[in-house]
C-alpha cells in the first residue's frame, strides 16, 4: 500500500485516569498480552503499510522499548522503517504539545518519505481494518480527505469527549462537532484520515500558521467547505480507551470471546512484543471461569470475570472478581478484589478487601505496596 | 573467550519413530513439548543462555519444518553478528554424491568444513530430543579445568534404570574408563546424557579415521568415544544434576509433560533467569468460558476453554468445548476438543479434531494413548 502510517496521539479529553500517570495512552498494557497501540499498528502493517511513524506525545521509554524496530509487527527491516518521533525540544507549556507541533518538528521525515499517500490514525481508537479498502474508496470518491467514523449506539455514555461528524446524505463531512453525550447514537470520528501526503504537509502547515494552540483536528474543521472531505464508516466493533471506567467496561466487555472475535478477526493478527513466559499454572485450588489469561501466570485462587496479564500471581483463598490485573500484579493470600485495576508489578497483600463499581473502579498504582 | 571458542553442534536429524504419528510429518526435535514449545528449543535455548553463538543443527528426517524453524535464529536470541544458526543437511559435493548422515558422527564428519570454517577449540555435541536446562559454559569450564580430550555429561540414575543407558565406568577421579550400552549388570550409575565437549583438533582425527573405518557405525557411542579409550585419551564424566528427559516414547512425552504441573517442578520454565525461548505465534490470551473448570493444569495462550480440564498440559490454540472433560492429557497445539468428548490419559496430536462426545483413552490403561490424525492427509 502506498502510502505512510502516521500514529497520532490523542489530545488531553483522553485521560485514562491513574494509568496515565506512567505511560502515554498508546503504551497502556490491555487484554493481558497487548498494548494500545498494538491494535492500531497491527492494522496499518496487515494492511501493507510498510513505513510507520509513531508520534509520542510525552514520556516516550515505555514506547520505545515496546515498539523497539518494529520487526514484530511484520515491518519488513530493510523496505520498511518504523519510527518514533517525539519533540525533542521541551514545550514552554503543556498546550504547544499537540499533535500539529511533532509533526513540524519531525517535518523532514515525512517529506522524505516517497509515499504519495498518508493514513493518520491515533492508538486509542481500536477496531479492525483494512486500509486498502479506505484508499480504494479514498481515490474512487475523489475526496480530498477521507475521515473515518462509527456509528456509535451507546454515545451518551461512551466516546464522551470524541469528534462527531456532521454528515450529508452523498457522506461529505458538513461539520465537526463534540460529543458532549447528549444524543444516544452518534456518528464519532475516529480522528483517523487518508489524504494525499501532500495536502496533510499543507494542512499542517496551515495550521501552524494559523495558531499555536491549533490541533490537526481544528484546521480540518476550519477547512469543512473548502475540501471535499468524506466519510467511511467502520462497521463492526469499534471501542475508545479515553477514561478509565471506559477502560474498564471494554476490557470486560472483551472477556465474551465472542465479542473479542469482533476485534480479533481471524487472519488479521495483532502483533506484540513477546516475553518468553511460559505457560500459566492453574493449581489445584485454581478456580477460574469467564476470564482473559495471559502466559506465565500463576493462579492458586479463584478468578472471575477478569482479566489476568502475563506473570501474575493469585495466591491460595485469593479472590479476583471483575478486575483487571496488569502485567506482573501480586495478589496475596485472601485478599477479596472486585471491580479493581491493578497497575504493573503492584503488590496486594495486606489488604483484605478492596471493592470498585463499574463507574469507578478501584485503581492501585504501579508498583505499588498494599 | 572469543566469540565462537565452542561451537555447538546438535543432532536433530533422527525420525524418533516411537512417537508414531506425531513424527509422521515433523521430525522428533520439531514435536511440541510443554503446550507451546518444540522439543529442539531446549537445546537452542540453553546455547543461548550458555553465550554459544554459532549453533549447527544437522537434521535429515522430515526436515522442511525443522530447517525453517531453526533458521529463524532470532526466536533464540543468536542472530548475532558474530553467530548463528546453520541447518547443516545431508548434500552433494564435488567429489562425492549425495548420502545420508549414516551416524551421529557421520554427521559431524560430513561438516567438517563447515567446523573448520569456524576454527573452534571446542564442539559441543548435543541431541536435539531431550527436555532439560543446563549451562553448557559451566561444563565448557570444567572440560578446561580437568585438560580433557573429551566431557561426557552424565547423571546418577537407579541400577535398574541403567539397563537402559549408555553407562559410564569411572575411576574416583570421575575419569572414564569404560563405556558400556545398556549393560545386562551396570557396574556404575552414570547414564550418559549424550552431551559431549570435544577438544575439536584431537577430535577432527578421530572423526577423519573414523570415515574411512569399513567396520565403523559412525556412532559416537559405539565408535568414537571406545576409540578415545582405548587410545587412553582424557575422558572426564561432567556430573549433572537436575531435570534431564529422554522423550522418546508417547510415555516418555507424556511424563515430561506432566512433569511441569509437580509442584515446585525440577524443569521450571519459569526462571527468568534461564528461560526457554520459542516461536511466537501471536495468538490471542487464553479464553475462560463461564462454566469452565481448570483445576491443575498448565495453559498456554490462544486456547479457548469451555469445559473441564484437569491434570493436563493445554497447548497453543486449543479448543476445550463445552461440557468436554480433558483428564491427564497432553493436548498438542490447534488440537480440538469436541463438545462432552471426553479425553483421559492421551495425547491428542496436534490440529486433532476429537468429535463431540467422542471417548479416548481410559484412566485405566496402562498405556497413554496417542490420539492423531489417521487419514494420512
Amino acid at each position: 500500500m502506498r502510502a505512510l502510517g502516521i500514529i497520532s496521539f490523542e489530545d488531553n479529553t483522553a485521560n485514562i485516569e491513574g494509568l496515565c500517570d506512567h505511560r502515554p495512552v498508546p503504551a497502556i498494557a490491555v487484554m493481558g498480552r497487548y498494548r494500545i497501540v498494538d491494535f492500531i499498528l497491527s492494522n496499518m502493517t496487515n494492511s501493507g503499510i510498510n513505513n510507520v511513524q509513531v508520534y509520542c506525545k510525552e514520556k516516550p521509554r515505555n514506547l520505545i522499548e515496546h515498539l523497539g524496530d518494529g520487526s514484530h509487527y511484520n515491518i519488513n527491516s530493510k523496505r520498511g522503517k518504523l519510527r518514533i518521533l517525539y519533540g525533542e525540544k521541551s514545550f514552554s507549556s503543556d498546550v504547544y504539545n499537540h499533535d500539529v507541533a511533532n509533526y513540524m518538528l519531525n517535518m523532514q521525515y515525512i517529506e522524505e518519505d516517497s509515499n504519495p499517500y498518508v493514513v493518520v490514525a491515533p492508538s486509542y481508537f481500536v477496531y479492525p481494518i483494512d486500509f486498502n479498502d479506505v484508499l480504494k474508496q479514498h481515490v474512487e470518491s475523489r475526496a480530498d480527505v477521507t475521515v473515518l467514523y462509527t456509528n456509535a449506539k451507546e454515545a451518551k455514555t461512551q466516546f464522551l469527549g470524541c469528534d462527531v461528524l456532521k454528515l450529508d446524505k452523498f457522506k461529505t463531512v458538513t461539520g465537526f462537532e463534540k460529543n458532549r453525550g447528549k444524543l444516544k447514537s452518534q456518528t464519532i470520528s475516529l480522528e483517523a484520515y487518508v489524504m494525499t501526503k501532500k495536502l496533510f504537509i499543507e494542512l499542517v502547515t496551515k495550521a501552524a500558521e494559523t495558531s499555536s494552540l491549533y490541533w490537526f483536528k481544528d484546521v480540518l474543521a476550519d477547512s469543512v467547505g473548502e475540501l471535499n472531505m468524506k466519510g467511511y464508516q467502520v462497521k463492526g466493533y469499534v471501542a475508545c480507551f479515553n477514561s478509565l471506567p471506559e477502560y474498564y467496561r471494554i476490557s470486560m466487555e472483551l472477556i465474551d470471546h465472542k465479542r473479542a472475535l469482533g476485534l480479533f478477526k481471524p487472519g488479521w493478527p495483532i502483533y506484540t512484543q513477546t516475553n518468553d513466559s511460559c505457560p500459566t499454572i492453574f493449581s489445584e485450588s485454581a478456580k477460574v471461569s469467564n476470564s482473559v489469561v495471559a502466559n506465565g501466570a500463576i493462579i492458586d485462587g479463584t478468578v472471575e470475570g477478569s482479566i489476568i496479564s502475563r506473570g501474575c500471581t493469585i495466591r491460595k483463598g485469593a479472590e479476583v472478581k471483575n478486575s483487571i490485573l496488569l502485567p506482573g500484579a501480586y495478589i496475596g493470600e485472601n485478599a477479596k478484589l472486585d471491580h479493581v485495576v491493578v497497575d504493573k508489578y503492584a503488590i496486594v497483600h495486606h489488604i483484605k478487601k478492596l471493592e470498585g463499581t463499574n463507574e469507578s473502579p478501584v485503581y492501585v498504582q504501579r508498583r505499588d505496596r498494599i | 573467550m572469543r566469540a565462537n571458542s565452542m561451537v555447538a553442534m546438535i543432532l536433530a536429524g533422527g525420525r524418533g519413530s516411537r512417537l508414531y504419528d506425531l513424527t509422521k510429518k515433523v521430525a522428533k526435535p520439531a514435536v511440541h513439548f510443554g503446550g507451546k514449545y518444540r522439543i529442539v528449543d531446549f537445546p537452542l535455548s540453553n546455547c543461548a543462555n550458555s553465550d554459544i553463538k554459532t549453533v549447527g543443527v544437522l537434521t535429515q528426517y522430515e526436515s522442511v519444518l525443522l530447517n525453517s524453524y531453526v533458521a529463524r535464529d532470532h526466536y533464540w536470541g543468536l542472530d548475532t553478528n558474530d553467530g548463528g544458526v546453520y541447518v547443516l543437511t545431508p548434500r552433494e559435493r564435488d567429489t562425492t554424491n549425495l548420502e545420508v548422515y549414516r551416524g551421529t558422527a557421520d554427521a559431524i564428519t560430513a561438516n567438517i568444513d563447515f567446523l573448520d570454517s569456524i576454527d573452534p577449540e571446542y564442539v559441543l555435541i548435543l541431541s536435539g530430543d531431550h527436555i532439560y536446562k543446563m549451562n553448557y559454559a559451566k561444563m565448557l569450564a570444567y572440560h578446561k579445568e580437568m585438560n580433557a580430550d573429551a566431557t561426557i555429561a552424565v547423571r546418577e540414575v537407579s541400577l535398574k534404570e541403567a539397563t537402559r543407558f549408555g553407562i559410564m565406568n569411572t575411576n574416583k577421579d570421575d575419569m572414564i574408563v569404560e563405556f558400556e550400552e545398556k549393560p545386562a549388570h551396570p557396574k556404575s550409575n552414570l547414564a550418559s546424557m549424550g552431551i559431549y565437549i570435544f577438544t575439536y583438533k584431537t577430535l577432527r582425527k578421530y572423526l577423519v579415521a573414523d570415515a574411512k573405518d569399513p567396520d565403523s557405525h559412525h556412532d559416537f557411542g559405539k565408535d568414537i568415544i571406545p576409540s578415545f579409550l582405548n587410545d587412553k585419551k582424557r575422558l572426564v564424566a561432567y556430573r549433572f544434576r537436575g531435570y534431564w528427559k529422554d522423550v522418546g516414547t508417547v510415555d516418555s512425552l507424556w511424563e515430561a509433560n506432566m512433569d511441569l504441573l509437580k509442584e515446585n517442578a525440577e524443569l521450571d520454565l519459569g526462571d527468568p533467569t534461564w528461560k526457554i525461548y520459542t516461536e511466537d505465534v501471536n495468538s490471542l490470551p487464553q479464553f475462560i468460558g463461564k462454566e469452565a473448570k481448570i483445576e491443575h493444569c498448565y495453559v498456554t495462550q490462544g486456547s479457548v476453554i469451555e469445559g473441564t480440564a484437569k491434570n493436563s498440559v493445554i497447548g497453543t490454540n486449543v479448543v476445550i468445548g463445552k461440557g468436554a472433560k480433558v483428564i491427564d492429557s497432553v493436548i498438542q497445539p490447534g488440537a480440538v476438543i469436541g463438545e462432552n468428548a471426553v479425553v483421559t490419559r492421551c495425547i491428542v496430536a496436534d490440529d486433532v479434531v476429537v468429535p463431540a462426545g467422542a471417548v479416548c483413552g481410559s484412566a485405566k490403561s496402562a498405556e497413554i494413548e496417542l490420539v492423531a490424525d489417521n487419514e494420512g492427509e
